[in-house]
This record gives C-alpha cells, structure tokens and sequence, in this order.
C-alpha cells in the first residue's frame, strides 16, 4: 500500500468521525485509534520498499514539476510512522460528549497535516500544510475552554499567525527569484538563483515562520503558557511530536536549497541561544509544566546546533536527539498530568506511585544524558561531530551544550528529591491511572530497547542521515532524466 | 518625465503593508488592533505573492478561441494567493472568536491586563505564588508558596 495512505486515511478519518460516533458511541471511541494503528501498519509495511528506492508519489497523476509530489525517503517515513505512533500513544482520553468528539477529530486532522508535512516536496504544500498543523493545535490548545486557555491560544495564534506571513514572504522571494516551488527543481535552480542575499533573506523568513512550530529561539514565548493552559497530553503532543515535523521542513530545505554557509550560522547562533534561555528559564521554573516546557526549548536549540553542522554527521546527530526527544517528553508530560503543579506539591509522589517516580528517573536521567542512557548517546553524538567543524562558534556551542547538562542535571534532580520526600500519608496524592503509566512504561521501555541494540539503531540511523542528505539523489528521484523547463 | 513604474509602485505598497502589519502587531495594545495588524500583513504577503507571477503589460493566462495572448501573467501565484487568503480569513474567524471569549471571561482586551491575568490564572493553577524579580528557587522560597496556595 502506498505511503500516501498515512496522509489520507487520518483527515478522511476526521471527517467521518462524528458520523459514526452518531451511530455507535463505542465505535466513535474506537475508530481515531483504529485510524492511527492501520497508518503505522501501512508506514512499517512500506519500510522495506523504501528502503530499496525512495518512492516519488505524484498527486493527482500530474508529474512534479507541474503537480505536488509526495517525496518518500525513510526519513520521511520515519517521521510519518513516528507521527500516528505518537499521537496513537497521546490519544485524547475518552470522553463522550460532542466537546470530546470534537478533541478526537481535530486530533486526527493534526495527524493528518503533520504527515503531509513529512511527506511533501512542494514548498507552498508544505505551508498548506503547516497552516493546518496551526490550526488543527490552535483548537486543541483552546479545548478546555477557561480564561487561561483562549488567552494563552491567543498569544500562540497571533505569533503563529505572524511565523505564517512572514514564511508566505519568504515563499514569495523563492518563487520570484527561480519561478518553481517543487523542491527537487528547487534543488536543481538554487546555485544559480538563491545563494545571494535574496536567498538568505527568504531563508530567514522561512526559518522565522517554521520556527514558530519548531521552538526557535526568539519566536517561542508562546510555548510556556500553552503547555501550562492546555492539556499535558497535548503539550505532549505538540512537544514531542508537531515541532519535529518543523525542524523537518527546515533540515529539508537546508539540505535541498539553501546551501549557502551564513544560513547553517544563524541556525547555529538561533540554536545556541535557545539551549542558553530555555535551560535557565527552565532552572528557574516552579513549577514542573512549565519547567519540562523550557526544557522542551532547550533540547529544540540542542537540535538546531545539530542539524547546523553541515553533512550527514550533523543530519545524523540532530535526527538521534530529535528521536530521544519524540520519545522522552511525551512521557513526562503525561507522567506531570498527576504530578503537575508546583514542585513542592510533588513531595510523596513516589509513595503514591512508586511506578511513576522511577519511570520519571529513567526519562530525566535520559534526558540529562547519562549514560548508558540513549539521550547520553545523543548529545555524545552532537558534540563529536561540533567538534570536527572549524571555526570557534562550533567549539561555543560544544561548551554551551555541555553547560547546559549541569543546568538540566540540577533542575531535574530538585524534581526527584521532591517526588522521594517523605509525607504523612494523609497528604499522599492520587496515583496515575493505569492508562498512563502504560504508555510511559511502553516508552520507557523504548528507551532500554534503545539502549540494548545501540549498535543496529546508529546504523540505521547513519543510513537514513545518508540517505536524507544525498541531494542529487532527491533531484533524480523526483526529476528523471533532468525535466528542466 | 516618464511615469511610475507600476511594478514599482505595487512592491513598495506589499513591503509598506508588511511592516505596517509588523509594527501594529509589536507595538499595540489592543487585541483588535494586534488582529487588524495581522490582517494588514497577511495582505501584504499576498501582495508579494501575487507580484512574483507578475509582467508588466501581460494579459491574464486565459485562452479564448484558441488566441494564445503573446505576453501571459504567471497563474501559479494567483492560484497560491487564493489558498492563502481562504487559510488568512479562517484564522482571522478564529482569532476574532477568541477574542469575543477573551472578552467575555476576562472583561477586558489590553494586553497587558490579559498577560496579569493569564499569569496570575496559570500560578493559580499550579499553585505558586506570582513569579517575582527574586524567585530564586530555594525551598524555603517554594514552601512559603505552598503554604499560600493551598490546595487549589
């Protein structure tokens, strides 16, 4: 079955899910889950003939460059799976009313518009899509409907909406300068057209709007007050899951088009100075949403560090830390949705759910960094490969990232001491529900999976960096034999 | 003297919305107004958009009784710009909706209260006190505020 399934199934999904929980409650429960199960069976499915040759798909039978083509490579199946694997785990808790249904479906749109974000190699698709991705999370932000979440929504719609405009522009000053929006044509044009100021300038519209999704430093105020308003499994959601697709579209587009030296050194400089603010703000948080909410930026400038390093060792390093992070904040987002509140309310945490309190251990330890941990392995990866480039920035970054591990280690640590002191049992709080703790085990367990086949995991990882940064081989995919108008 | 170039004119207009749009949004302080601005450089962008496909003196890319007009403007960023402003004004609908329930929870559209009260909701709910200058985190610190929010 075609990849392209991912993208349709979940945003026809959308639609008929209010139709069938009319007819069946128990069915309008069940289906988004469904939906979700049969995309990551399509997507594990696919792996293998993806893996032989990248799969071009073209929209509509119109052939790229005329038609929008989906691009199928394994990193962007990876992320597709990764996509409806993670909102499967993050599915909104049951409910039945129409308030309910309507969480579900937004949901599903959300799946939807994140994997066509994965898949598409049109560059206005690609805003389509991350306009619907916007819109989609701007409901689900707002779903608990209290004064904190419209004004929270608010200031995240008004910034996004902001990133939107301005990645518009930046759409507006690449068509003008070669006339095409296909990425792979993009590819072809770019030496010629787009490594001048007029391509850095539509680079740095593009990097601001996506980066809005993607955390970037001076466009992420939004991110604090959002994950504090909504629900932890949406915080979750955009978190882990929504801002990695934006780092996506910008690796893409830094691989593909905009291969001029200055762009990898504002990502790097944009990066380093997210990892500075989000770690300290994150080290003076009190409480623990907004705290793993900093955190969040931190670990973002962690990966635009990575992905700046040019090469497949930079794309290699960056996609590790980027698929450490998928796995581990969703995890503690939820882990927070009991826990959550002040720290000092976390105090007997580990009486009421011992599970819960070392599941928290094993994630922040990962996230830190310590080894044998995967995350270790991540950051150990990102900073080998900063320390091969020349050039005095890279060595800031090194020196700034490993800064920030003592940063984390301290804030994180201050969580656990909390979560073991002791209370009376009177003022012990509510345990997690079993719902929860078996998706943050399941995670967990990803992580010690992760940790037991270390050596097969790089490997695959190292061939799905090469493959991603084989820039002639996107162009010979997309274009054969040089359809050149 | 020769007359203005039309292109000319129509690029310095796209850039005039755009940084009005981009001044409105940072230096407002009424949430109507802040949207108005979005709107002002969404405009802006699409005007941008549309000038990429255009040539001066071309006719619109419409073929009628097989006279294929010499000099065509191109119809991708026509077709792009009505994409964008279809998302624009749906966004638009949403924000101004917010803004309706902003209105109605809060009493009030000045940024500046809404951010007070939004601060003051969220360290409500998390049961802190309001972050201050000096909220270095000490437990001490942390258990004066514990003793101040309660069991909220």
């Amino acid at each position: 079955m075609s990849p392209v399934l991912m993208f349709v199934l979940p945003l026809l999904g959308a639609f008929l899910l209010p139709i069938v929980a009319r007819a069946s409650t128990m069915a309008g429960r069940l289906f988004g889950p469904l939906v979700l199960t049969l995309n990551c069976v399509i997507g594990v499915l696919a792996w293998g003939a993806v893996s032989e040759q990248t799969q071009v798909i073209a929209l509509g039978g119109f052939q790229p460059p005329f038609g929008i083509a989906f691009y199928v490579d394994r990193l962007a199946l990876l992320f597709a799976i990764a996509v409806s694997l993670g909102v499967l785990l993050l599915w909104p808790d049951a409910g039945e009313d129409e308030a309910a249904q309507r969480e579900n479906t937004l949901t599903l749109v959300l799946a939807a518009a994140a994997t066509g974000l994965a898949l598409s190699g049109d560059l206005f698709n690609i805003y389509v899509f991350y306009e619907l991705t916007a819109v989609a999370s701007y409901g689900l932000a707002a779903a608990r409907r209290n004064g904190a979440a419209y004004a929270a929504t608010l200031r995240y719609v008004v910034i996004s909406s902001f990133g939107a405009a301005l990645m518009l522009i930046g759409i507006a000053l690449v068509y003008m300068a070669t006339g095409t929006l296909n990425l792979a044509q993009l590819a072809q044009l770019a030496p010629g057209t787009l490594d001048g100021p007029l391509g850095l300038a539509a680079f740095v519209f593009i990097l601001i709007g996506a980066g809005v999704k993607a955390e970037l430093f001076p466009v992420n105020t939004w991110v604090p007050e959002v994950y504090a308003a909504a629900s932890k499994r949406v915080a979750g959601l955009l978190a882990g899951i929504i801002s990695k697709l934006a780092l996506l579209i910008i690796v893409r587009l830094l691989v593909l088009v905009f291969q001029q030296p200055e762009a990898l050194q504002i990502l790097l400089t944009l990066g380093i100075l997210g990892v500075i603010t989000g770690e300290l703000a994150a080290w003076y948080a009190r409480d623990l949403t907004r705290m793993l909410a900093y955190s969040s930026i931190g670990q973002l400038g962690v990966m635009f560090i990575a992905f700046s390093i040019p090469g497949p060792a930079g794309l290699y390093a960056g996609l590790a830390v980027a698929l450490h992070h998928m796995v581990v904040k969703p995890a503690l987002f939820l882990l927070a949705e009991r826990q959550g509140g002040a720290l000092e309310r976390l105090a007997g945490s580990a009486q009421a759910s011992p599970v819960a309190a070392g599941l928290f251990i094993l994630l922040a330890l990962s996230l830190i960094g310590i080894p044998p941990l995967p995350g270790f392995w991540a950051k150990f990866l990102v900073v080998t490969a900063a320390l091969a480039q020349p050039g005095t920035a890279y060595l800031l970054s090194v020196a700034v990232i490993l800064l920030a591990v003592v940063v984390e280690a301290s804030y994180l640590f201050r969580v656990i001491v909390q979560l073991y002191r002791r209370v009376p049992p009177t003022e012990v709080g509510d345990a997690h529900d079993g719902a929860t703790l078996t998706v943050c085990a399941a995670l967990g367990l990803a992580l010690i999976a992760a940790v037991l086949w270390l050596a097969p995991l790089g490997n695959g990882l190292q061939g799905i960096a090469a493959q991603a940064a084989d820039r002639a081989g996107y162009i010979e995919a997309v274009l054969p034999a040089g359809v050149s108008l | 003297m020769s007359p203005p170039d039309l292109g000319a004119i129509l690029f310095t207009g796209a850039f005039g919305l755009i940084m009005i749009g981009i001044l409105g949004i940072v230096i407002s302080t009424h949430l109507v107004r802040i949207v108005l601005s979005i709107v002002l450089l969404e405009t802006g962008a699409n005007l941008l958009l549309m000038l990429s496909g255009y040539r001066p003196g071309a006719a619109a890319p419409i073929i009628i009784d097989g006279v294929v007009p010499a000099a065509m403007v191109d119809p991708v960023p026509q077709a792009l710009v009505l994409t964008a402003i279809v998302i624009g004004v749906a966004v638009q609908a949403f924000m101004m909706t917010l803004v309706l329930r902003l209105r109605s929870v809060y009493g009030t559209l000045d940024i500046r209260e809404l951010r007070a009260r939004l601060e003051r909701d969220l360290a409500q709910e998390a049961g802190i006190g309001l972050p201050t200058s000096d909220d270095a985190p000490d437990v001490a610190g942390v258990g004066t505020a514990r003793a101040q929010g309660g069991d909220a």
